[in-house]
């Protein structure tokens, strides 16, 4: 590829994806193509921010990978997740990454939360109009103008819709949003928002057979992180291994039986 | 019926080369110079959004002196390039010497085929890691590259800087000392730049990704000192 120039009227100006698809960079398939799935992140509230616990499974009729990592920071205030085909999700991921410096650096500016929220839209009905479903990304990000945590959900069809409490995406939304609409309070701490975020992530992956919970044998555990005034922070495995131990403790405890974990 | 007159190739490229060069010597110059973790760029600038200097990529800076609409549009075209290479092989299969190449071959081409030559001259620097060098380009309107090894200086009065810095950096040396001499330079003898005129940038590692930094003119200040 040569130097991209454009005449001023044709110019694509700091949206990467319009660019790339003037460049032929991106290309739109089909149809849907039968490859790994991955499932259920769920977002969640607290005082001083969001919190977002992902599971680490890839299906496609068998369990693909037991190690995905479905949430990224797309910058330093934002995480992004995805919930669907794997492979459009990893490319999802890419681009709203690339974009979101793209725009920073082409106008020397920041693009806003609900600025990058609303980009991701065409880019979601792109994927899904010509091949049905295959991403729902979730985006959580701190705002630094409104000083909050927030989260934009989205339907299939592109639409987004910002959530003041929780948002579920992937197979087992039923089990997580069941556990968080159980737990979920307004100004939860940290602490209370961490642990319960993992419980719905152990309750989906208890009930959801596409979905991965704790991996004692091998020591792979869903991904836990927070986006706060301080930014996007991975919690180290030692800390999400001594959360799903003292669940599963607890379920033990319990002989299996769910009732009584919320707490 | 209109008339054609002969002009010959040596006056036509004279006349072209005289275009530019007028163009490109009404702007102040800017200075890349590499000190011991890092390079500085330093630019005489009024304004404080219409950037001279500008982030590529991870490890690449771009500064334009000239006409501010000729040379953003490098500026941008230079961003989807890197950022689009990266997208498509990994981030660090871009290098600047490609880049420095394609603006090379953008300005030849509008130097001998274009309406009128581009009145900029483009400056792109590297910051060196584990998988490619430090390096400074400086590409001039008629599409000429220079490789310099220790510090380039494009724009108006470029010799008698060039010739100032030559004398004072004949060392590698700390950013405060490299900054110092880079505006003194820019200045010349007989006059002083102000800390808000400057805009400065520099490549350096943090532990990140990205390496590029504006200084703000605090930083400015505090480097230069009283």
């Amino acid at each position: 590829m040569g130097l991209p120039l454009f005449s001023a009227a044709e110019d694509p100006g700091p949206n990467f994806v319009r660019f790339a698809e003037v460049s032929g960079l991106l290309t739109t398939p089909e149809q849907a193509i039968d490859a790994p799935h991955a499932t259920t992140v769920v977002a969640l509230r607290y005082g001083d921010g969001v919190v977002m616990v992902g599971d680490r499974q890839a299906t496609a009729g068998y369990i693909a990978s037991r190690d995905v990592r479905k949430i990224e920071a797309a910058d330093a205030y934002t995480a992004i997740a995805i919930s669907g085909s794997a492979a459009r999700g990893m490319e999802f991921i890419r681009l709203a990454q690339l974009s979101f410096e793209h725009y920073q650096k082409m106008t020397d500016a920041d693009l806003t939360l609900e600025g990058k929220a609303n980009y991701l839209s065409p880019i979601v009905q792109r994927n899904n109009l010509s091949s049905p479903l295959v991403v729902v990304p979730l985006l959580a990000g701190w705002d630094p103008t409104r000083r909050e945590g927030r989260i934009f959900e989205y339907d299939g069809a592109g639409g987004c819709y910002e959530r003041r409490d929780f948002a579920t995406i992937g197979s087992g939304t039923p089990f997580a949003e069941s556990a968080l609409r159980l737990g979920f309070r307004t100004e939860l701490t940290r602490e209370e928002a961490l642990d319960l975020a993992a419980l719905a992530i152990y309750e989906a992956g208890d009930n959801d057979p596409s979905t991965g919970g704790p991996d004692f044998v091998r020591g792979i555990f869903p991904m836990v992180v927070t986006i706060d005034a301080a930014g996007f922070a991975e919690l180290p495995t030692d800390d999400v291994r001594a959360r799903y131990e003292a669940i599963n403790e607890r379920r033990t405890q319990a002989q299996g039986i769910a009732g009584g974990t919320l707490r | 019926m209109s008339n054609y007159f002969y002009v010959s190739p040596e006056q036509l490229i004279k006349d072209r080369a005289e275009f530019a060069q007028k163009g490109i010597a009404r702007g102040r110059a800017i200075v890349a110079t590499i000190y011991d973790v890092g390079i500085v760029l330093v630019a005489e600038n009024q304004s404080a959004s219409l950037n001279k200097i500008s982030e590529i990529y991870d490890r690449i800076a771009f500064a334009g002196v000239g006409k501010y609409n000729e040379f953003d549009r490098l500026r941008e075209a230079g961003i989807r390039w890197a950022d689009s290479t990266g997208f498509t092989y990994s981030r660090e299969d871009v290098d600047v010497r490609a880049l420095a190449n394609y603006y090379a071959q953008h300005l030849g081409d509008m130097f001998t085929e274009g309406p009128k030559p581009l009145e900029v001259e483009i400056l792109v620097a590297q910051l060196g890691g584990s998988v490619r060098p430090t390096k400074l380009y400086r590409v001039a309107y008629e599409g000429t590259i220079a490789d310099e090894p220790h510090f380039a200086v494009v724009g108006g009065d470029a010799d008698a800087i060039r010739a100032h810095l030559a004398e004072s950096e004949q060392e590698v040396h700390d950013l405060a000392t490299t900054l110092r001499n880079a505006v003194a330079a820019l200045a010349g003898p007989d006059r002083e730049i102000s800390v808000p005129d400057l805009e400065v940038a520099v490549l350096e590692d943090r532990g990140g990704r990205r390496t590029f930094l504006r200084l703000t003119d605090e930083q400015v200040a505090e480097l230069l000192g009283p």
